[in-house]
């Protein structure tokens, strides 16, 4: 599937941004050129040489603070994603053969689960839990766990019904054995659609709490901590909040990116695109003619 | 933009920083309403136009949370609670006690004792009386009411006399100050009637002020209409006043140029843009003090050098620039400079000087960085990352602690390293046993109070304030305050404005909003 994405133009763009995102996530503190918590006395400077973005209203390096705070947006989009995919998929998956209980019961706890505004939600637990964006992301992982449950559910139960799961059933094959082998490669294509989509989520989440001054202590930087605070210095610097809104604006598109190309070379569809696609090559390769012998193209 | 810590004891309110005192979820909460209404309204505005009426359209940070003066307290809101209630003296532009309910008042011979004559013939919105009995059951109601934000101001009032239109005041010490205090900070005047169920009261205000509330909203937005039984009626010449909580400050200024408000409290990295914006900027004098609050029961601040060290730490200059953009000032003192409370005495004891700072943890047996300190605020607040900032660079690690609940262990004193600023008391020896004295509310170190500090109080109290020797005696009191190790001052906000050219100049009474002989014209 890798490779199909990769073929893919649009996979090739989101695949390079979201690792560059990554990279900056991984290497960021080390990136920054300059200490991202040293205050100066150079206070919402213009950039320069010195200062790329400027500096913020303390007189920090805005591009050191930028880079430094990529670890928290990633790591808390990531964090969201795979707590749903962990609370969603598998109880998914398993709601079609461990009986109508189990169904009934994981069903009512993912409806219940859909009903909650995940931010407000968010919100309510760092009042209680204290202010840390490890718990507010763990509880948003969890409120967005009802996509993976439905998407892995759905699926399940389109291979569940199929002749050669029944034949493995009446050899005598374990629930686990016939999930492993027939049923998780069937489900793996939507639920990676879903992981790409929720990692996007995920960096919205993320920012929006911290641009709301959620989930971390100042004076840590974080994509939607910088934004919120260049709003409150438009006057001074109006081109400011552009980087970090162009980061979250971006990362988000290349998850979306990233989703809908997995989607495209995925299942039925993505067969009939590989199809399409080698229809339209050899196409091109009759309208070209007989190669010449010995000769390159 | 402001940090406006929104869960504070009413008393005494932090004077915004930053992005201070409110969440900004409540910030972009309120903006769309903000927003939103006073659009929506502006039909009714241009219908208001029409009949000749003009309306102050007032952004304000500080809307109220309560409205029942005893519970809202003295501080920044009661400049809101002002437009609703009367007082018995209000200030003038020197800051000095004149009428308002009362025409007069008279000490006895030794001081302990003061009669306030009411104006004949006042009533409240809701038609009861404005006498004696009334100002008796205020005064009363601010003293015993379980949750009064005003009972730690009113010590020096003992039993209370009510005679027709003379209301006469034992005190428990003589205390000259008392009508200073008796003005709109500490006794806004409710009707006794309204004021029988306190918690209809704080939400149906009924005073005798210069407005009377139409239209409440909590936490929104009010709707006022001039009160023609005022007693200075005659020169309030703003029809009505709709009162909304500010949005983000960042949009204040945007509201302004476009009409939705025609006054507002501005932060003062908005100033520029306001300016810009063809607005009239203006500073309202006052008594604004931010500051650190160091509770010296608890280590390490009870090692009187690491107390010595934060103060030579503290560059206030930095505070100034940053935070005030120029429109502040520093201050090591409850005061800004040139009040007749500040004492050049005690100007720069303790002046910036980091190497002093490193030398005194060292004495104090803190090698650098292994002194590590927890800096508990209500809301995110520059303010605090400056703070940690200049005491990392004496290596002190501070990490900072936002705890929504922070008003309950600050005035129960159990955090040990904190901020606050005031807004002043029109008092200045209220001002000081605030900070300094042994049960004020703003010393984090209770019950610890600076040697001297009680006597040269008792000494304030008992001068008259027209007495040549007044300033020099508040001054002696100020410098024996100082001496305290729980406050460490920093700068004084300005209390900015910004206002359309509608509307005409504000008096100068300092740390007052007065709407007296204020006039707004047709265009906004």
């Amino acid at each position: 599937m890798v490779r199909r994405v990769l073929a893919l133009t649009s996979g090739r763009i989101a695949v390079t941004i979201l690792a560059l995102i990554a990279l900056l996530a991984l290497l960021g503190p080390w990136l920054a050129p300059q200490n991202p918590l040293a205050t100066s006395d150079n206070a919402l400077a213009a950039t320069s040489g010195a200062h790329w973005l400027g500096t913020d209203y303390l007189g920090r390096d805005v591009l050191s603070r930028l880079l430094d705070g990529s670890r928290i947006s990633v790591l808390g989009s990531l964090e969201v994603a795979l707590v749903a995919l962990v609370v969603g998929a598998i109880p998914g998956i398993l709601s079609v053969y461990l009986g109508r209980a189990f169904e009934w019961f994981t069903l009512r706890i993912a409806d219940t689960l859909v009903a909650l505004p995940f931010l407000l939600f968010a919100i309510a637990v760092i009042a209680l839990l204290g202010n840390g964006i490890t718990q507010a992301m763990l509880v948003t992982g969890v409120l967005v766990s009802p996509l993976f449950y439905r998407v892995s559910r759905a699926a399940t139960l389109a291979v569940a019904r199929s002749p050669y799961v029944e034949a493995a059933i009446v050899s005598g094959a374990s629930i686990g054995w016939i999930v492993r082998r027939h049923v998780w490669t069937k489900v793996l294509p939507p639920i990676a659609v879903a992981l790409a989509q929720t990692i996007g989520v995920g960096f919205v989440i993320v920012s929006s709490l911290t641009f709301l001054g959620i989930g971390v202590q100042p004076p840590e930087p974080t994509w939607g901590g910088l934004l919120a605070s260049d709003l409150g210095y438009l006057s001074h610097r109006p081109w400011a909040p552009v980087a970090p809104a162009l980061l979250i604006m971006v990362t988000v598109w290349a998850c979306n990116l990233l989703a809908d190309a997995i989607r495209d070379v995925s299942g039925e569809a993505g067969r009939a695109l590989a199809n399409d696609h080698k229809a339209r090559a050899n196409r091109r390769e009759a309208a070209a003619g007989p190669h010449p012998a010995g000769g390159s193209r | 933009m402001p940090a406006r810590p929104t869960n504070l004891r009413p008393g005494l309110r932090v004077r915004p920083a930053r992005r201070a005192g409110r969440l900004r979820a409540t910030a972009l909460g309120t903006a769309l309403a903000a927003l939103l209404v006073p659009s929506l309204g502006a039909c009714g505005s241009d219908a208001s136009s029409a009949t000749g009426n003009s309306t102050l359209k007032w952004a304000s940070s500080y809307f109220p949370a309560h409205w029942d003066p005893v519970v809202s307290g003295s501080g920044a809101q009661f400049r809101q609670l002002a437009l609703v209630y009367a007082s018995l003296t209000r200030t003038d532009e020197q800051g000095k006690a004149v009428p308002d309910l009362a025409e007069s008042w008279e000490y006895n011979d030794r001081g302990d004792r003061i009669t306030f004559k009411l104006r004949p013939g006042q009533k409240f919105s809701d038609g009861e009386p404005i006498d004696a009995t009334a100002v008796k059951a205020a005064i009363e109601r601010a003293q015993k009411q379980k949750n009064s934000a005003l009972f730690g101001d009113l010590t020096s009032i003992g039993k209370v006399e009510a005679d027709g239109l003379e209301a006469t005041l034992n005190l428990t010490q003589v205390d000259y100050q008392i009508p200073q205090l008796l003005g709109q900070r500490v006794l806004q005047i409710a009707s006794p009637k309204a004021a029988k169920n306190p918690e209809k009261l704080d939400q149906n205000p009924v005073g005798a002020g210069p407005f009377v509330v139409q239209q409440l909203i909590p936490g929104t937005k009010a709707v006022l209409k001039k009160n023609s039984d005022y007693w200075d009626a005659e020169n309030i010449h703003i029809d009505n006043v709709e009162l909304v909580s500010a949005p983000d400050t960042s949009t204040v200024v945007s509201g302004l140029r476009t009409g939705v408000y025609n006054f507002a409290d501005i932060d003062p990295s908005q100033a520029d843009a306001a300016k810009k914006a063809g607005l009239d900027v203006f500073v309202q004098p006052g008594f604004n003090a931010a500051n650190l609050s160091l509770n010296i029961n608890k280590a390490p601040f009870d090692n009187d050098k690491v107390v010595d060290a934060v103060r030579h730490a503290v560059n206030r200059e930095e505070f100034v620039r940053k935070l005030t953009f120029g429109y502040g000032e520093a201050t090591d003192q409850p005061f800004p400079k040139g009040y007749v409370a500040y004492d050049p005495k005690s100007e720069n004891a303790y002046p910036y000087d980091p190497a002093k700072a490193k030398k005194l943890l060292a004495e104090a047996g803190h090698k650098p960085g292994d002194l590590k300190l927890g800096l508990v605020i209500p809301s995110e607040d520059p303010q605090a990352e400056i703070v940690q900032s200049q005491l990392a660079a004496v290596g002190i690690k501070v990490t900072i602690k936002i705890d929504k609940n922070w008003s309950t262990p600050f005035f129960a004193k159990d955090l040990t390293f904190s901020l606050y600023g005031t807004t002043g008391r029109d008092s200045a020896a209220q001002t000081l046993t605030a900070h300094f004295g042994p049960n004020g509310p703003l010393n984090l170190s209770t019950p610890y109070e600076p040697a001297g500090f009680e006597e040269a109080v008792a000494k304030v109290r008992q001068t008259p304030l027209d007495s040549p020797d007044y300033a020099a005696t508040l001054q002696a009191a100020t410098r024996a305050g100082l001496q305290s190790k729980a406050l460490v001052f920093t700068y004084a906000s300005p209390n900015l404005f910004a206002k359309t050219k509608a509307l005409s100049a504000l008096p100068k009474n300092p740390g007052h909003i007065d709407w007296t002989g204020v006039k707004l014209s047709g265009a906004n």
